[in-house]
């Protein structure tokens, strides 16, 4: 056992950049299985996590204090199965418009506010990412999530909260209750001198799953009150399936990027690994002819492999698990699903699964040598065989290339087995970042397509509805039009119909204006978008659950009224599960139908090159009972996919390029006698780093386009299976994301990531010490 | 030029050469000189600094201090790629293991040296033909190195170091890896070079190449030259 840890520990000494290389990709390949793994960890249920985490309410209740006591309400904390906290009091205020906090209630709505001592308690602890809990009068803290980037801190100072005909309340602070709670806290005394008209009970039942247990506790809870205590209830259950058709549409983005970066990071480390091991066979050789044993041969592999991998996986581990909990952390919060923790069992498979990954793929080829006679180890290990690809070689040197380009072209064709090592560890870095680069490009453009942010650039809805109320709906939108920057407003509503043969309700989104260029065509997966006001556009989900069909009639009943309409376009699905149609179908299916101002939202199409705000500043001016806001760019959730996808991108790819760099660096350092001898006839050291360039970008080029196309046929492959899991058809447009120089670039990528990690490698081997070189080998 | 002629140019001349190697001393103030058309043997015991001084006169290593001058030109005063263009056209290199390139045939490994150059791929194999055609060996010309015998291997290593028509052929114990009748070969090879007037170095440990080949015999001892002699070529 000496004499292998003797042996090893030479081997070790002897291969010092092969090891510091291992090192590294152990390293790298680490902290990204570490991410990986909590990524995928905290993408199963997150919401369930989240909400555990914060020990979510199932039931938020607003009972009425002028019917129920305090002191009833307390008492039912203390029925079987019940858990509760408060009572709470509770207030709606009206914020006016132009508070521009991010909150939804807090720009020219309604905003609930419920006094609280403290963020803490058994019941619903709401995150607070920013500032203090609200403690004093005068203070308040906003129910809003985090934004993205920016430190985790908000984009601009808030403005004082004014409630009308109340006191001026000082934003101190932000939370994001997962439960949904409140738009803001104060604090009790707060509270008492803004006068609750409500008081919000927080409950927690042991019988939580479905709709009928939340029933079921409700009903417990009310049963010993007076009548007509409760004022109004929710359910977390509504809340997880508003969370879910939200964020849980891009989870499975997430889970890809988490699969990718495991496979990846396997493969990557199965390659260097076994690539060292191969290039050790004549070592492996000697070692035999000087009487190690078979096993102790192995054994002697497996530990100068072991060395850096276990190093690695150790600082890989630390790396991974301190990098990634932040990272993990700002994204999972960005979207409200609070702080992410990484639970030890990924620290403990990535530090104990690298280091057992990585002797597992130094046995596969450490027991071939294991096998081969000491002779033909030595040979294995220092001459190629001889007449490998002998009419390309014949070609190449027939040509007019310079022959250090020539040579350098030929070197590939001599180790076919190195060569598949080498063009693997290209194929995996182009492809994972054609991969990446694709799905990055694909949620984007699905972001884009979804909220239509290249064809409308503002939405305005009424403030409330007593200011709607003396609206005139087509007034409201000729207004808007007819100001500066405005190319084309459309006006919609969501109005409930029937369909027939189908039991459930069907939202249909009624528009009316020129809607053809309005972003939503780019939503159909097949047939057209509406022309007429018989015709109907519904989303694909629906569309199954109806049964029918792009070019099916389908009837529309509402009220009295009932229309026969063609299905002329399929939607994809998601959080866009809806029908569309022309106003004119709703006034000809039910005349006199009632559409309340209140309910109807203004789109607006600007000219191109507009200013937004100079806009939003001009309809609140002309309609000042109408909110509008920006159609700000990407989501949230967006954003969070788009960087954490980016990091593992980037490390993948460092992490390749390594793998792209240990392979030449055998391939230098197995070619010593032969450098030696080409620099003792007059290659100069330019030529060497030429030849030894050009053979690797030789690799890169075919590596390249191997990637690239590998690349877009798992991108074809894997997005719709995401798309599946999220519940959405994809439209073409999210496929085809991909330019032709966008695909010249990543082609290029591969060369520039084969010929980087040659580079430095083939400088070091133009430098050898000739004389030393021939004399030692 | 007959070998025994002294009265031509000097081609190398080492003057004051030491080399360093950390602590050890591989060459201690080595000076001499080398006439064009001389074939020179160094002899001496295992690391007494015979090869390193090859290596120095190569343009292979540097010395620690002395000068090394080959056709008129200071090696000290080359950096690499000045050192490479040197050996690429001033001198031919042949060593004991032959150092073909396993990849490539015989002919190709002879014609590398001149595509090298910049000479095109048929002027340069037309060349190499030549010289594997005067070596005996053109028959083997689509062999690859592997499965060619020693002797065949330096022959074509020899033709090789011919290939730019250098002014000094340096042999690095060139029949030490051969059997004897391939050693045989190598010698009679050598001395017909130097007898139509090519110059040589030769480091060897055998006394039998010496004399077949060598006009003149160094002999070192512990990085020093200890002896000098002509030699009377054996028959």
């Amino acid at each position: 056992m000496k004499a292998v840890w003797r042996a090893a520990r030479a081997a070790v000494r002897r291969r010092r950049l092969q090891t510091v290389v291992i090192g590294l990709v152990l390293t790298f390949t680490t902290a990204t299985i570490v991410l990986a793994l909590a990524l995928l960890e905290s993408s199963v249920a997150p919401f369930d996590r989240a909400f555990e985490a914060q020990n979510g309410a199932h039931a938020v209740v607003a009972f009425d204090p002028a019917v129920v006591s305090d002191g009833q309400l307390a008492e039912t904390a203390g029925l079987p199965g019940v858990e509760a906290a408060g009572p709470f009091g509770q207030v709606v205020v009206e914020a006016p418009p132009g508070n521009e906090l991010g909150v939804p209630g807090f720009n020219g709505g309604r905003a609930t506010l419920v006094g609280r001592p403290a963020p803490d308690g058994s019941i619903d602890e709401p995150d607070l990412w920013s500032g203090r809990w609200a403690t004093a009068p005068g203070e308040v803290v906003l129910n809003v999530l985090p934004p993205y980037g920016n430190g985790g801190m908000p984009e601009r100072e808030p403005s004082p909260l004014a409630v009308p005909g109340g006191p001026t309340l000082t934003v101190v602070g932000y939370a994001s209750s997962l439960s949904a709670t409140a738009d803001g806290w104060v604090s009790p005394e707060q509270m008492a001198a803004l006068h609750p008209t409500a008081t919000q009970m927080l409950y927690r039942f042991d019988d939580n799953a479905t709709p009928a247990d939340i029933d079921a506790g409700m009903a417990a809870v009310t049963a010993g009150l007076p009548a007509g205590a409760v004022l109004a209830d929710q359910s977390y259950l509504t809340v997880k399936d508003a969370v879910v058709s939200g964020t849980g549409q891009y989870m499975p983005f997430l889970v890809a990027f988490g699969l990718l970066g495991l496979v990846v990071a396997i493969l990557i480390v199965a390659n260097v690994i076994s690539g060292a091991v191969v290039s050790g066979f004549r070592h492996i050789g000697v070692l035999k002819a000087i009487g190690f044993t078979p096993r102790q041969v192995v054994a002697v592999y497996l530990v100068m492999v072991s060395v850096p991998a276990v190093a690695g996986a150790v600082l890989g581990t630390v790396i991974g698990h301190f990098g990634s909990q932040p990272m993990l952390t700002t994204a999972f919060r960005g979207v409200g699903l609070g702080e992410v923790a990484i639970n030890p069992w990924v620290d403990v498979v990535a530090v104990v699964g690298m280091p057992l990954l990585v002797l597992l793929a130094a046995l596969l080829p450490a027991w071939r040598a294991h096998r081969l006679p000491a002779a033909q180890a030595i040979s294995a290990g220092s001459a190629p065989r001889t007449g490998r690809g002998r009419k390309a070689q014949l070609w190449l040197s027939g040509t007019r290339l310079p022959r250090s380009v020539s040579l350098g072209l030929g070197l590939p064709l001599v180790r076919p087995a190195r060569t598949a090592l080498t063009m693997a560890a290209v194929v995996l870095g182009v492809m994972t970042v054609t991969f990446a680069s694709g799905l990055i490009a694909s949620v984007t453009k699905y972001a884009e397509v979804a909220d239509r942010t290249e064809a409308v650039q503002v939405y305005a809805h009424p403030v409330n509805p007593e200011a709607a109320a003396a609206m005139d709906p087509e007034q409201v939108r000729s207004t808007m039009a007819g100001l500066p920057g405005a190319a084309n407003v459309v006006a919609e509503v969501y109005i409930p119909v029937s369909a027939l043969g189908y039991a459930q309700g069907v939202d249909v989104d009624f528009l009316q204006g020129e809607t053809a260029g309005m972003g939503y065509a780019e939503q159909l997966v097949a047939g057209r978008w509406i022309g007429a006001p018989g015709e109907v556009v519904f989303s694909s989900k629906l569309l199954q659950q109806l049964g029918k069909q792009v070019g099916d009639r389908v009837t529309l009943t509402l009220g009295a009224g009932s229309a026969d309409v063609l299905i002329v376009g399929r939607m994809m699905g998601g959080e866009l599960d809806n029908a569309y149609a022309d106003w004119d179908l709703l006034a000809a299916m039910a005349p006199g139908h009632e559409v309340r101002p209140d309910w109807i939202t203004y789109q607006v199409q600007l000219d191109a090159g507009a200013d937004v705000d100079g806009y939003l500043a001009a309809v609140r001016e002309a309609v000042p009972g109408v909110s509008p806001q920006a159609n700000a760019g990407l989501s949230q959730y967006t954003l969070t996919v788009t960087s954490l996808s980016t990091t593992l991108t980037l490390v993948l790819g460092t992490v390749a390029a390594l793998g792209v760099f240990n392979t030449v660096v055998l391939n230098a350092r197995e070619r010593r006698r032969d450098l030696g001898m080409l620099k003792s006839i007059g290659m100069t050291p330019r030529q060497v780093v030429l030849m030894m360039v050009t053979s690797m970008a030789a690799l890169g080029v075919v590596g390249g386009i191997l990637g690239v196309l590998l690349g877009i046929v798992v991108h074809r492959q894997v997005m719709p299976v995401m798309g599946e899991a999220s519940q959405i058809e994809l439209p073409p447009v999210l496929l085809d994301v991909w330019q032709p120089l966008s695909l010249a670039l990543l082609g290029i990528a591969g060369v520039a990531m084969a010929v980087l990690g040659a580079y430095i490698p083939a400088r070091s081997a133009s430098r050898l010490p000739i004389a030393e070189v021939l004399h030692n080998e | 030029m007959s070998s025994e002629d002294s009265s031509g140019q000097v081609v190398v001349r080492l003057d004051g050469v030491r080399k360093e190697y950390g602590d050890t001393v591989a060459l201690d103030g080595v000076s001499m000189e080398i006439r064009a058309g001389e074939a020179v043997a160094v002899m001496g015991p295992s690391g007494c600094g015979k090869s390193t001084m090859l290596n120095m006169v190569a343009g292979l290593d540097r010395p620690t201090a002395g000068s090394v001058t080959v056709n008129g030109e200071d090696l000290g005063r080359l950096d690499e790629t000045g050192l490479a263009l040197f050996r690429r056209h001033r001198i031919g290199m042949i060593f004991q293991f032959f150092n073909l390139l396993d990849d490539l045939p015989a002919l190709d490994n002879v014609a590398l040296a001149a595509q090298l150059t910049g000479v095109r791929a048929s002027q340069a194999r037309k060349r190499a033909l030549e010289l594997l055609d005067e070596l005996g060996i053109a028959d083997r010309r689509d062999v690859y190195p592997s499965s060619l015998s020693g002797g065949e291997r330096q022959r074509v290593a020899v033709a090789r170091a011919l290939m730019n028509r250098p002014a000094l052929l340096l042999a690095d114990e060139p029949t030490g890896a051969l059997d004897s009748v391939s050693g045989e070969q190598v010698m009679d090879l050598l001395l017909d070079l130097n007898q139509i007037g090519q110059t040589l170095l030769i480091v060897t440990h055998d006394p039998q190449l010496a004399t077949r080949c060598a006009s003149r015999l160094v002999e070192f001892a512990d990085g020093r030259v200890v002896g000098e002699r002509s030699l009377e070529r054996a028959a």
